[in-house]
């Protein structure tokens, strides 16, 4: 199975990955490699063996008892002004969705 | 009552004796620091079970006296704000936290290459690996820095450095020990482990820090692990089963003699040896480097540099270029190898035919373990790693050949079940381990046989 | 060639529990930017979830509410995405296995009257921060207070035809909502979001691409937005154009809808099963006790005001505008009050010295204590009604007590008012001759003669009667 420059691109874009030319290179090859390795799960036949997950979530009471932050944001924040943590501005991501209330 | 203080300055030796060897097993430690936790426990008055004891821990633990790196560029000087419950219960236990210690970045790889800040040497050998991702752990308890440390496993990352280092390590079962606090790679993977100088250290550990934690939800209702006993003297009654992939044609001869010499003194204790098959064996390492790296893919997300950690945005046009820099920059090779195949395989189009595959695989891998064991097998024994530790470089080159590497580990991440790994003899001077594999939640048994095999085995013989 | 509208709505409402859905920080809203939070709606390294079971609660309290099948069992999954205020990269929410399928509502289309409309799917996940982009220049500021506070998505079936239907579902859903209480639905606080997909098709065609446009601040723009989109679609297929599949925004200051800067590319989540949080699991007798939680939703109770009460339909839909309200109504009438009167009172003395229209100013007893003066006779109406203000300001005092206080009691007195009569009579013996004749329209002006005598004071019922016996005689 061979993965594409195109793909190793797309992939990286939706991982929020810079990704250089020599390394898109690269990460082609062992991809490639690495997936045709892993496709020898095609030999399983289909359908699952056995009951599944049968663990069952254990429910908080809802009361409010945070965890507690031993140091403030303004301890590990890069960038925090009047108590919001700062990033550049929106670009591409912008989806078009005004200051909230 | 205990002389924490005496423990702490003993210990601020023991470390800066072996760390000035070049090990470089830690990231960070302080004398400094072990000292006002040992006023903070003397003043407490502590007398936990493991009172006075010094434990090292990996640097993907958080805790509130070091950074917590992870091993990697992107949480360089990382403070957490919270520590990770194992470490507050280490503390609870009057246990002395000395520092923490190096492993692959994010602990992703087997030889502790990966970390950012450089190899740690296996002080057997120290042209060699000590293995990963937990190595740095491994390597300060094998180089008598400590007698205790944590380390995490995910695919075998605390059973293989303790093979390579010639000590003992302890994989709980999935949810024993609380992931609070510890740094997600694979989450339905992950588990601290713990490293001891023998098997009643690393027992003793990991029942102080295990036990249901309500800030797990997957812990379940795991109950806490209780403190080893004596090791037995016999192991009649006891049906070891070896299970045929594991021994496989063209093992290498180190391995296959301590092994054979390991199954020869469990008769002789008076096991029962049984031939019993993992037929799904094959499919662990591609099931394996699925889900581990889908799931590392979404866990590694939050590394984006707007809440904590490094960031890059000199100069930058918008958040989007913060992100790609940032997470370019931060992330080793490794590192982003494995975020962009698990994307991959999350991908539209591709989710069924690899992650949903996986699943299923991994469905029937935790078949044939509860096959064998509802067979009346109390406990596995297999080799814990294919080879002896391999060279420094050696593996770079090709990842998949890296990961081979955790074949004989990695099924019983997949399957949840408990494993431990100590000492069986040496090769040419390097150790080798002997790994047995437990029912769920069966630690008591692995390590009740692993002392009975430690009391009566040379584990630093040559084995041929 | 006829057009068909066809628009479908996600809409997000936030949960009314204390605490957040995976974390026990405070969920309260308005409080100083990042002081409720902590590792878990960070996103901090090592930080895990563990799940609120009120707001599970309530999820299945609004799917029964909304008629839908719930599932006992369903499963979290994170959605994938990078943006600043999704602290972890992901949102833990539900995919595959949702909490609840197949329900409905009952709307009523300003075009078409009463129809149902599907609720193809109900699941729980969790809110992300608030971003602030014109706090700080040429950056985007992040609040996470609200990050990790519970939600549910309920997704409608499309089957909706028209931008004022779209409203009409809204307000019957934030009704029903607010009924049972698990959600003040409050779209200016943020505790009630939309997104609306809208798509054209001329009839008998297969359903057309359709757009989704967000960031509509109330239901009217709700409306508006759509408006607006489906005369852009139309004008554009018309000009021989095709509709691409676009996020859309919408700019309340314009009334325009344009498309977003973010591509859709970019919308490949990669959902899959959250592995640190096994499945929900709800034990048949939990799930019937959050169904007994549900007590006489609207639509049944507006029903049974028609029917019990004789109420026209328009009022009846007022009394059951909210439960508070309908209690309200109904605790005026237990006091003895008639039901015409107590809908007239409430309906637009009561809920007209409400600030809001909504909160009600003074108790269903004093209200009914009030309304009684008037009954009988003590007070009129209009006195009544200033009454009723007064008490507003300060409803611990006695209704009597202010009417007197004001002036307004009536003057009932028999002897008094007999008087007064006997005196218009005497005053105006043409008016009478005339009304002895046959003129009885004149009642009135004689009525209103004794009324002036009386400066007023006089009640007018016990005038009328006088007046009747009077010239009867």
């Amino acid at each position: 199975m061979s993965v594409t420059r195109a793909e190793i691109q797309r992939i990286a874009a939706l991982a929020e990955l810079h990704v250089d030319d020599a390394t898109a290179e690269r990460l082609e090859a062992e991809l490639s490699r690495i997936l045709d390795y892993v496709a020898q799960l095609q030999e399983l036949p289909e359908g699952g063996d056995g009951d599944g997950d049968t663990r069952a979530v254990r429910l908080r009471r809802d009361e409010v008892a945070p965890d507690r932050l031993e140091a403030p944001p303004a301890d590990f924040a890069p960038a925090l002004k009047q108590g919001l943590f700062l990033v550049p501005r929106l670009g591409e991501l912008d989806r078009g969705e005004d200051e909230s209330p | 009552m205990t002389d924490f203080r005496a423990a702490a300055s003993a210990a601020a030796e023991r470390i800066a004796a072996c760390e000035a060897k070049g090990t470089h097993a830690f990231l960070a430690w302080s004398g400094e620091i072990m000292l006002e936790q040992a006023r903070a426990l003397e003043a407490a008055r502590a007398d936990g079970p493991l009172a006075g004891e010094v434990v090292a821990v990996k640097d993907v633990i958080a805790d509130r006296w070091f950074p917590t790196t992870c091993g990697s560029r992107i949480l360089e000087g990382y403070r957490s704000p919270f520590e990770a419950t194992a470490v507050r219960r280490l503390r609870e236990a009057g246990a002395l936290v000395a520092g923490k210690t190096n492993c692959d970045e994010f602990a992703m790889g087997s030889s502790t290459e990966y970390s950012a800040y450089g190899p740690t040497l296996n002080p057997v050998d120290p042209a060699r690996v000590p293995g990963g991702s937990s190595g740095g752990s491994a390597a300060a308890v094998a180089s008598g820095a400590v007698d205790m440390a944590l380390g995490t496993e995910t695919g075998g990352s605390v059973r293989q450095p303790a093979a390579f280092c010639g000590i003992v390590g302890i994989k709980p079962t999935y949810g024993r020990v609380s992931r609070y606090g510890l740094v997600a790679f694979g989450s339905s993977l992950d588990q601290i482990g713990a490293f001891g100088k023998d098997v009643r250290s690393a027992a003793r550990l990991l029942a102080a820090i295990s036990g249901r934690d309500d800030r797990d939800s997957t812990t379940l209702d795991r109950v806490p692990l209780s403190e080893p006993g004596p090791a037995p003297t016999s192991l009649a009654g006891t049906v070891i089963g070896v299970p045929r992939e594991y021994l496989p044609e063209g093992l290498h001869a180190g391995v296959r003699a301590a092994c054979d010499r390991v199954l020869k003194k469990l008769k002789e204790l008076g096991a029962e040896i049984r031939d019993v098959s993992l037929p799904h064996t094959k499919y662990a390492i591609p099931t394996y480097y699925i889900v581990a790296p889908a799931e590392a893919s979404s866990n590694l997300a939050r590394y984006d540099g707007v809440r904590y950690g490094q960031r890059e945005d000199g100069g930058l046009a918008d958040v989007r270029a913060m992100y790609r820099k940032t997470r370019g920059a931060g992330f080793g090779t490794e590192v982003r190898r494995r975020i962009v195949l698990g994307t991959y395989v999350l991908s539209a189009g591709y989710y069924e035919a690899y992650y949903g595959r996986a699943q299923r695989a991994r469905e029937r891998i935790r078949g044939d373990y509860a096959k064998v064991f509802a067979g009346g097998v109390h406990a596995l024994f297999t080799p814990t790693a294919p080879t002896p530790a391999f060279r420094l470089g050696e593996n770079l080159a090709d990842p998949l050949q890296m990961y081979l590497s955790d074949i004989f580990v990695c099924t019983a991440n997949l399957a949840w079940v408990p494993a431990l790994s100590l000492p069986i003899g040496r090769d040419q001077g390097l150790p080798l381990g002997g790994q047995l594999i437990g029912a769920m939640e069966g630690e008591s048994t692995i390590v009740r046989i692993a002392q009975a095999l430690e009391a009566a085995i040379d584990k630093t013989a040559e084995v041929r | 060639m006829a057009w068909e509208t066809v628009v479908g709505l996600e809409v997000h409402v936030q949960l009314l529990t204390r605490s957040k859905m995976f974390c026990g920080c405070s969920a309260a809203y308005g409080d100083p930017p990042n002081t409720n939070v902590c590792p878990v709606c960070l996103g901090l390294p090592g930080a895990l979830p563990v799940p609120n079971e009120r707001a599970v609660r309530l999820a299945v309290r609004a799917a029964f509410a909304l008629g839908c099948a719930v599932h006992p069992r369903s499963i979290f999954a994170r959605k994938n995405y990078f943006y600043p205020d999704l602290p972890k990269g992901y949102q833990i929410s539900q995919f595959e296995e949702p909490l609840a399928t197949g329900g409905r509502l009952e709307v009523v289309s300003p075009e078409r009257g009463p129809f149902t409309v599907g609720i193809k799917r109900l699941h729980v996940e969790e809110d992300s921060g608030k971003s602030f982009h014109d706090r700080v220049p040429g950056m985007t500021a992040v609040d996470f207070n609200r990050s990790g506070v519970p939600l549910i998505e309920i997704v409608s079936e499309p089957d909706l035809r028209s931008p004022a239907e779209a409203r009409a579902y809204l307000t019957a859903l934030k009704q029903v909502l607010r009924w049972i209480e698990v959600s003040d639905c409050n779209m200016e606080e943020g505790s009630l979001r939309v997104d609306a997909n809208l798509s054209v098709r001329r009839s008998g065609e297969p359903l057309g691409t359709r757009t989704e446009v967000k960031n509509v601040n109330s239901f009217s723009n709700v409306e508006r937005a759509l408006a607006f989109e489906q005369g852009r679609q139309i004008a554009l297929i018309e000009d021989g154009g095709a509709v691409e599949q676009r996020t859309m925004t919408f700019d309340a200051a314009t009334g325009d809808v344009r498309p977003t800067r973010s591509k859709e590319e970019s919308h490949d989540y990669r959902y899959f099963p959250e592995p640190d949080l096994p499945p929900l699991v709800l034990a048949p007798q939990w799930l019937n006790d959050a169904r007994a939680e549900l007590t006489e939703l609207p639509a049944a109770r507006t029903a049974r005001f028609i029917r019990s009460y004789e109420l026209p339909e328009y009022d009846a839909g007022v009394l059951t505008g909210s439960r508070a309200i309908a209690d309200y109504y109904e605790a005026v009438v237990a006091a003895g009050v008639p039901a015409k009167e107590a809908a007239n009172w409430v309906m637009n003395d009561v809920l007209g010295l409400s600030e809001d229209g909504e909160t009600l100013p003074l108790s269903a007893a004093k209200t009914a204590e009030v309304i009684s003066l008037v009954q009988a006779g003590r007070v009129s109406r209009q006195a009544g009604k200033r009454v009723l203000a007064e008490l507003a300001q300060a409803p611990e005092r006695a209704a009597l007590e202010v009417a007197q206080e004001l002036g307004l009691i009536q003057v009932q007195d028999a002897g008094q008012i007999e008087s007064w009569v006997a005196e218009t009579l005497a005053a105006h013996p043409a008016e009478v001759e005339r009304y002895r004749r046959g003129e009885v329209k004149l009642m009135g002006f004689l009525v209103g003669q004794v009324m002036k005598r009386s400066k007023g004071k006089a009640d007018p019922k016990a005038v009328g009667a006088a007046l009747e016996a009077a010239l009867t005689s």
